[in-house]
């Protein structure tokens, strides 16, 4: 008999199985974020035309369809920042004299230090511009 | 001559820029949209002109400026190289070559762009 002839992986094999679902959902978190950056981008732009145009570009990240774009944007750069931590023990493999150093304790060491950013960062942000802002907000 | 040498793959590059990417994305990442989703929604509403003002000075400033333009170019390269692959994944039946030709060449264009931008601000 002859060898058969496999068919052509189609277009959804990843939708089978929850770890590949995962996986594409991980891949998917490009979309948002890319998008998102356009807006960054596109703020930057405005930032050089004046204080109107920056204003303009204020309105335009408050419009309910940017609303919503940055909303999925958090979510994916969350699910993208936690995927990412998980791998690291796959790519960083510390030696030690006996071994190496566990997986947990890199995944730890990246997740701790992130959170702190996540929060102290966007906190910075509030007292600094609350303070050009109101003087004193 | 050089006939019998592989051709070299642009993967190492690609990648490499991905990883970068991928961790500054990761740390900064989620402060970055609550800062543009909550924070600047919330500043009291009259004084466009002094945020305009602050923002500008820290953009202006060569650290600011150089930060900005690491989180626009690296997040850019990350998203397009997930997508480019995730074209593949999904079997869109565009050649590989061309698909990195559009993907990778949007990405240095709009890096360009950030940077033609933030100097000239």
């Amino acid at each position: 008999m002859r060898k058969p002839l496999l068919p052509r992986q189609d277009a959804l094999w990843w939708w089978r199985h929850p770890a590949y679902r995962r996986y594409m959902l991980r891949e998917a978190t490009a979309l948002p974020l890319f998008l998102y950056a356009l807006c960054l981008l596109y703020g930057v732009r405005e930032l050089g035309r004046g204080e109107t145009a920056f204003n303009a570009w204020l309105a335009f990240m408050g419009s309910p369809l940017i609303i919503v774009l940055q909303a999925l944007a958090l979510l994916a750069v969350l699910w993208h920042a936690w995927t990412w931590f998980q791998l690291v023990p796959k790519i960083l493999v510390i030696p030690t004299r006996n071994g190496s150093v566990p997986g947990q304790w890199l995944r730890l060491a990246h997740l701790l230090p992130a959170v702190l950013c996540w929060v102290l960062l966007p906190l910075l942000a509030w007292w600094a511009l609350g303070h050009v802002v109101g003087g004193a907000a | 001559m050089n006939r019998s040498l592989p051709r070299r793959s642009q993967e190492p590059v690609a990648w490499s820029l991905f990883g970068a990417g991928g961790m500054l994305l990761a740390f900064l990442g989620p402060a970055l949209v609550a800062i543009t989703l909550l924070v600047l929604p919330a500043l009291p509403a009259g004084d466009g002109a002094s945020v305009h003002a602050a923002i500008l000075a820290a953009l202006r400033h060569p650290l600011g400026g150089l930060l900005a333009f690491f989180a626009l170019a690296l997040t850019f390269f990350h998203t397009v190289h997930r997508l480019c692959h995730g074209l593949h994944d999904l079997h869109v039946p565009l050649s590989a070559r061309l698909v990195g030709w559009l993907g990778y060449g949007t990405a240095t264009l709009l890096s360009l762009l950030a940077a033609v931008w933030l100097l000239g601000l």
